[in-house]
């Protein structure tokens, strides 16, 4: 319990190479105990990769993997106890649900009376107690998902590790399993890293996550901040929508920029130079309709109000070929009909300049 | 219409197919009864003697157990190498993969006859004339290809993803192996070996050129009852084949299924 | 700079290991192969060129010179096309027939297929001359339905030989097209008729295409099996049709011309290997579309 909080897997500087292509990229990471991180970002970024190099299921070319205080780098896969769930769960199809589990504790050659003892543990955690002696072939998704974690969570691994292992199943059940899955982690105290491509999933379930892109971590913080405040444009386009508005700086002062735009003058926190390339941006819930001292903003015309449900979805034109999105709720008063002429109105402390990247 | 119509006519072919593949079987069974001693149909009458006289036939005890031995030992073998071959070839890490899968492949296909000289010939070039470990030696060409082809297509369907579940469970790889993969692949494995030993148990092209007066296997001696002086006794050795045949069907139905055999899943 | 200084050194055990692990697992069937398999043949090559005098093509030219040897050439080539063929009439559409049974006549269809593998195939050939003789089965049940006279004389023709070759390579050619058409997927026959396909066309144009590989497979195993059979052709025709399994048979066990013989065993394999590199071929061709 005092060891909570404490450094409990570290990654330094590794790096790995397939042929010409680099997969990752002289990656740092520090995980506490406790911890639920996520490794977030597009195919091919670099994080199952990462993933299987902490496992031991893939050798980095350079750098270290510290766990639970001892360097195990070199160390093969099953004497790091780890535990992986896999995206298809592998779940080992001659032998039983109550099989499958107590596979690491045979291995380790516990005794029976202790195996019987976690197993029922084990299962009772991810509620399927009743399906001990179930064949894996009768399985629905679901229940295939938890017998993997029941095998993991066995042999009580220092870290757990789960590669796109919710992407297999339906969403409703998909989001249900994200909630329940993060509250029995933190009732057991586990280490956990998740690997997923899918924005909502980091974000309900992580204490951090780690944003990665083309073997780097872009920014690694808590959902809320890297909702709110990206620290690059990939961070901002992969999590959450956004306005974006391409323009150049003509003015600094403070942290503040002020940015010239096709659809006028705009600013935003953010320290370039005049003369940089680069991109304003804002959150959709800080845009409303109205006009407001010492904020920015935009006059357009509505091309699209789509209703969602608790909230609904404002698209504009704003001319010279740039879109606002605004984020209204239910609350709001009067809802912007299409084709209607609106100003959108957001505060400069909530719009952010990036670089303007390059076009690859 | 059409479609019934060829839907009828496949029908036919099937079991005209099926008929027809019986029909020297039935033969075979009918003249084992025989009371005469020819080898002969039709019978009048059925006898149990030829059954009895089996173990009577010029050498057949040493040749039965000549084979026995060749087939289980060529086949214990061929089933190691040509197993641990598949899993180099299907975790493809092994360079040329598939040309080695294809060579593995090729002997069945090449005539049997052709290897069997040039194994003779290639045994006294190399003065290894001992009888008996020359047959074994030229029965692992012969069965290593059936089990190389069983096994690759065995593995090329497992999903080695498991292994690595193993692994991080605590197992090395090769444990993982053994406690993981053996078990998913028992069904293919059972049918390597079936296929393999039938393969070199019938053997005869091979077996001809390498056997010598001493040392001839259960087909090569078969060739000499018929041609010598063929009765029935060699219609109820055969019976008898077919039966544990039949057995040996109808448990591997019940433990793999027959389609599976025949290399579909479900 | 700095940062190549203070970078750890590469670490690559566990790759090289993996593929050190796989040469090892290779290298016993490789051994075999090429100690068992490739060596012998090409000793075979060796001993067919040479004669009392050193190199010599004498056996070749007596082989593909001779009118007489062309002959038992052509007589190989083509006990194994007729084979083939008619097996393959036989097999493809009793394959159909067999892939839509299930359970029990499944069961006991593919047992009919399994069985007669386990006898051997000098026995099976020994019944067929049972069967064919004039006072044989066969004759017997025309003359009783009246269909015929007189026996027909059926031992020791071609197509006594046939009928013994199809019979026992039936097997490998429904084997291998059963395989395939089991695994069609019938969505694919039903959106060809949703695209307007008449029955006709979606088989000719849809399944036939799709179970190339099968009858591919089967093809090529049963014309290099019966190319070079020997026991169905010596039981069934003797003397009368001689091939170059007989021929190779012959030169060794009773001439003594080992020389002639491998002559012989040279050109069946090379026409083996032709038929399993054009399968090769075609199937690659087959799966890359």
């Amino acid at each position: 319990m005092t060891d909570a909080g404490l450094p409990h897997l570290i990654v330094r500087n590794v790096s790995k190479r397939f042929g010409a292509t680099t997969v990752l990229d002289r990656i740092d990471l520090t995980i506490r105990r406790g911890e639920l991180v996520t490794l977030l970002g597009p195919s091919g970024c670099g994080k199952t990769t990462l993933l299987r190099a902490i496992a031991g299921l893939a050798q980095p070319d350079q750098g270290h993997v510290e766990l639970a205080g001892r360097d195990i780098t070199l160390v093969p896969p099953h004497r790091r106890n780890v535990g992986v769930v896999f995206q298809s769960y592998a779940l080992f199809p001659h032998l039983t649900v109550a099989g499958n589990v107590a596979f690491g504790l045979k291995v380790r050659g516990r005794g029976k009376a202790e195996i019987e003892a976690t197993v029922e543990r084990a299962l009772s955690l991810v509620k399927l107690e009743h399906l001990a002696k179930r064949r894996i072939s009768a399985l629905s998704g679901g229940q295939q998902q938890r017998v993997a974690l029941a095998r993991a969570i066995a042999v009580e691994p220092d870290v757990l590790l789960f590669d796109e292992a919710l992407s297999a199943l339906d969403r409703k059940l998909r989001e249900e399993m994200q909630v329940e899955l993060r509250r029995l982690l933190q009732n057991v105290g586990a280490t956990a890293i998740f690997v997923t491509h899918d924005q909502d999933e980091a974000l309900t379930m992580s204490d951090r996550v780690a944003v990665m892109n083309k073997g780097r971590i872009e920014q690694l913080a808590e959902p809320r901040e890297l909702y709110s405040r990206p620290a690059s444009l990939f961070a901002l386009n992969f999590v959450g929508l956004s306005t974006r508005i391409a323009g150049t700086v003509v003015g600094s002062q403070d942290g503040k920029v002020e940015v010239d735009t096709r659809v006028g003058r705009l600013s935003a926190m953010g320290n370039f130079v005049a003369g940089s390339p680069v991109v304003v941006a804002a959150r959709p819930e800080h845009l409303r309709p109205g006009a407001v001292m010492d904020a920015n903003s935009v006059a357009g015309r509505v091309r699209s109000v789509v209703f969602q449900g608790s909230r609904t979805l404002v698209d504009v034109d704003a001319g010279a070929g740039e879109s606002l999105l605004a984020e209204l709720s239910g609350r709001d008063a009067a809802m912007p009909r299409v084709d209607q002429e609106i100003r959108l109105t957001w505060p400069v402390s909530e719009t952010f300049a990036f670089p303007a990247e390059a076009r690859a | 219409m059409i479609a019934r119509l060829a839907i009828v006519f496949a029908w036919v072919m099937a079991v005209g197919a099926a008929l027809f593949l019986l029909a020297p079987l039935l033969v075979i069974v009918a003249a084992s009864f025989s009371p005469t001693p020819v080898f002969d149909l039709p019978i009048e009458g059925a006898s149990l003697r030829w059954y009895g006289r089996i173990g009577k036939l010029d050498g057949f005890w040493p040749s039965l157990w000549l084979s026995l031995q060749i087939a289980l030992l060529s086949t214990a073998i061929s089933l190691v190498c040509g197993t641990l071959a598949a899993i180099a070839i299907a975790r493809g890490k092994l360079p040329g993969a598939s040309v080695f899968a294809t060579a593995l492949v090729s002997p069945l296909m090449m005539p049997g006859l052709v290897l069997g000289i040039a194994l003779l010939q290639y045994f006294r070039a190399i003065a290894f004339t001992a009888t008996w470990s020359a047959l074994l030696v030229a029965h692992l060409v012969v069965t290593l290809p059936y089990v190389a082809r069983t096994m690759i297509s065995g593995l090329a369907r497992f999903d080695f993803t498991l292994v690595e579940a193993a692994r991080t469970l605590g197992c090395t790889y090769p444990g993982g192996i053994v406690r993981v993969m053996v078990p998913a692949l028992a069904p293919s494995f059972l049918i390597a070996g079936l296929f393999s030993f039938l393969a070199s148990f019938d053997n005869y092209p091979v077996s001809i050129f390498l056997a010598d007066v001493r040392t001839k296997t259960l087909p090569i001696r078969m060739l000499q009852y018929i041609e010598e002086a063929p009765d029935p006794t060699l219609a109820a050795l055969s019976t008898l084949i077919l039966a544990g045949t039949v057995v040996l069907l109808f448990a591997s139905d019940r433990l793999v299924g027959l389609h599976r055999m025949a290399g579909t899943s479900d | 700079m700095t940062e190549a200084v203070l970078a750890l050194p590469a670490q690559k055990p566990a790759v090289d290991r993996e593929r050190l692990t796989a040469f090892g697992f290779a290298l016993p069937s490789f051994l075999i192969l090429a100690g068992i398999f490739a060596l012998p043949l090409l000793l075979l090559l060796g001993v067919s060129v040479i004669g009392p005098d050193g190199l010599t093509f004498a056996n070749y030219r007596r082989l593909l010179g001779t009118p007489y040897y062309l002959g038992v050439i052509w007589n190989s080539l083509r006990l194994g096309l007729l084979t083939t063929i008619i097996t393959l009439a036989i097999s493809y559409p009793a394959a159909f027939a067999l892939a839509r049974a299930r359970g029990a006549v499944r069961s006991l269809l593919l047992a009919t297929l399994f069985l007669p593998l386990a006898a051997s195939v000098i026995v099976k050939a020994f019944a067929w001359t049972i069967l064919l003789r004039s006072d044989g089965v066969v004759n017997q049940t025309l003359m009783a339905f009246g269909i015929i006279e007189d026996p027909i004389r059926m031992i020791f023709t071609e197509t006594a030989l046939i009928v013994g070759t199809a019979n026992i390579f039936l097997p490998f050619m429904i084997l291998p097209i059963y395989a395939v058409v089991a695994q069609l997927d019938p969505r694919l026959s039903e959106a060809a008729a949703t695209l307007g396909a008449s029955p006709l066309v979606t088989f000719f144009g849809v399944i036939v295409p799709m179970t190339l590989p099968g009858i591919i497979a089967g093809v090529a195993l049963v014309f290099s099996l019966s190319v070079s059979a020997y026991v169905v052709p010596t039981l069934l025709i003797g003397e009368r049709y001689p091939t170059l399994a007989t021929t190779i048979a012959k030169a060794y066990l009773l001439a003594r011309e080992p020389g002639f013989g491998a002559a012989a065993g040279v050109v069946l394999l090379i026409i083996a290997i032709v038929v399993v590199a054009l399968s090769t071929r075609l199937g690659r061709e087959q799966a890359a579309r």
